[in-house]
């Protein structure tokens, strides 16, 4: 479905993104970890084609992305950004709605069709009581929720999120975890997502990308990444692998 | 909530309006220093008919269009800057339009009729145009850069106006101070005809961007990711914005508060995206002008007051106390 081969992008003579190459298939939660500053971010801007990498290609089903209109893109991948802060507060359903852009003419509104899907993305995201609220009234797990349905109004095949589990409590995090897993076996859409939770993303991703100065680093199962060699070397701490209910978790050691 | 309740409730809230709008209209046509009635005009009265269809209506107009000018520029600059203390004159449009008008002042040439508003227009332009590419770097233009190159023009043409005002005439330089502090007086058909036309242009060319402006609420990376062209959709706005404040400010001076109070004003009452609040800043820009001309001139008869200090007065009690409910 989305293929990288050798992307590079840099801000101003810094590499942000350097040399990646890898490839998604449909149907997969991968988490996109690495540490602060390693071109997650970065990435994920080049994947939602809000930039042009500078070197190498993307294609999304064959065509490359620089070839895509930005709308015909916008219609099969959704992005949402680390912080979405509309300046005005809005409700919710008008945030979600607004999630069907990409789908409208110039100077047309939404139509029925429209709010069905917006309801429906609600539903997913089990928000459907939200519906009347504005985002001002909510707390930051139920804003989540909202920013979660308006990317899957618009029933995209490959979903970016940034860091969407950041300033979560744990059980938040979880839940959230959850349902991306969720969503991704309901309606077998694709979800890249950034984060810095190890333990969570081991948990419920299928796969784990992690990056290091720009570089892919690994890319591979979270079995793979979660070995206390593996951390040392592309996170730089030291920590144990405890196994339980057939997972492994990262437990950090402490005065090492 | 479906499409249609969506469209019926904005066609409420327009009717509402425009309704409100047509009762301030007639009331400000039928009220001044003159007592005359519009039946007498109608029965054939000419001194009625010179005063209500030659004085009084065309001023309502043009005050109607002024105010709906400065809100839609207002509601169009803070959308757009993602920033709710933007307004028309922040980015130096008025700065600028003052400027020509002061130089025009001063060189003399404000006693030849329409030369100072023509060249009122030339100064907003002309400051839009520097504030844009000062806050442009390479292919981005940076709202916060727009909003600071603005301020510091607007104390650059500040300091302009205080040296031109200098070395006027003294006979030149109440119609000068007239012209600052916003007034309709002599106000004609043709710059109704004017100012209705270009606001008819802004509004469709910002209702066609009306989709691609509400989704900048969410931030320029989110827009782009939704299949916006922000680079594009932003210098449409900026300019159509910019240019309808510059034939506003060139016929009416400059009348504050108008184009950051209303689009508040209304954002308070119904809580909607920019295509929602496009036409309803419009009636409630016109609505508020109108009220504050007919104050401006009906509160003492010897002279015209400011009618940027009536938009204040009538604007900000019925703001904070919105602004306490919604608390």
């Amino acid at each position: 479905m989305l293929a990288l081969r050798n992307v590079s992008f840099s801000y101003a003579g810094a590499q942000a993104v350097d040399d990646v190459t890898a490839s998604f298939e449909a149907k997969e939660l991968v988490a996109l970890t690495g540490p602060n500053g390693s071109g997650k971010s970065t990435l994920l801007k080049l994947l939602a084609r809000i930039m042009l990498p500078h070197a190498g290609e993307i294609a999304f089903d064959g065509k490359r992305l620089r070839d895509w209109s930005a709308r015909d893109y916008a219609k099969e991948v959704a992005y949402l950004p680390q912080d979405p802060d509309p300046v005005f507060s809005m409700r919710a359903l008008d945030v979600v709605v607004s999630g069907r852009a990409p789908f409208l003419g110039r100077f047309a509104w939404e139509q029925d069709i429209d709010y069905e899907e917006a309801a429906h993305a609600l539903d997913l995201c089990d928000a459907s009581h939200l519906t009347d609220r504005y985002l001002d009234e909510m707390s930051g797990g139920e804003r989540k929720r909202i920013f979660l349905a308006r990317v899957l109004a618009g029933r995209p095949r490959l979903i970016l999120l940034d860091e969407p589990l950041s300033a979560l409590d744990v059980s938040h995090v979880q839940q959230f975890s959850a349902l991306l897993r969720d969503i991704v076996a309901r309606t077998g859409v694709t979800v890249i997502y950034a984060t810095h939770d190890l333990n969570w993303a081991a948990a419920y991703s299928d796969r784990m990308l992690v990056m290091q100065r720009g570089a892919l680093a690994l890319d591979a199962t979270p079995e793979v990444v979660m070995q206390p060699d593996a951390i040392r070397e592309l996170f730089g701490f030291d920590a144990d692998t405890v196994r339980t209910g057939g997972r492994a978790w990262l437990v950090p050691r402490v005065g090492s | 909530m479906s499409s249609v309740r969506q469209r019926s409730s904005l066609a409420g809230a327009f009717a509402l309006l425009a309704l409100l709008l047509l009762l301030a209209l007639l009331l400000a046509s039928s009220l001044g220093a003159t007592s005359t009635s519009w039946r007498a005009a109608l029965a054939g009265d000419a001194t009625a008919r010179s005063i209500l269809i030659g004085i009084r209506l065309p001023r309502a107009l043009l005050a109607a269009l002024v105010g709906a000018t400065l809100a839609v520029a207002g509601v169009t600059f803070q959308t757009l800057l993602r920033n709710p203390l933007a307004d028309p004159f922040i980015l130096g449009v008025s700065g600028g339009a003052a400027c020509g008008a002061s130089i025009a002042t001063a060189a003399g040439l404000a006693r030849l009729p329409g030369v100072v508003p023509l060249i009122a227009f030339a100064g907003a332009c002309g400051a839009t145009g520097a504030v844009f590419l000062l806050a442009r770097r390479r292919e981005y233009t940076d709202p916060t850069r727009l909003l600071l190159s603005g301020l510091v023009l607007n104390a650059f043409f500040s300091a302009v106006i205080l040296i031109s005002f200098g070395v006027s005439r003294q006979s030149d330089l109440t119609a000068a101070l007239r012209w600052m502090m916003g007034t309709l007086f002599g106000a004609s058909w043709s710059d109704v005809a004017l100012l209705a036309v270009l606001l008819v242009i802004a509004m469709i060319t910002l209702a066609a961007i009306g989709n691609d402006l509400r989704m900048l609420a969410f931030g320029e990376d989110d827009a782009k990711s939704r299949g916006v062209e922000v680079e594009r959709v932003k210098l449409i706005g900026f300019i159509t914005a910019s240019i309808v404040t510059g034939a506003a400010v060139s016929v009416s001076g400059i009348i504050g508060f108008v184009g950051l109070l209303v689009p508040h004003l209304i954002r308070m009452i119904w809580r909607r995206d920019f295509r929602f609040l496009l036409p309803l800043c419009a009636l409630g820009g016109g609505i508020l002008v109108v009220l504050a001309d007919l104050l401006s001139r009906v509160v003492v008869t010897s002279a015209e007051l400011p009618i940027g200090a009536f938009t204040a007065v009538l604007g900000v009690p019925f703001f904070l106390s919105l602004l306490r409910r919604n608390r």
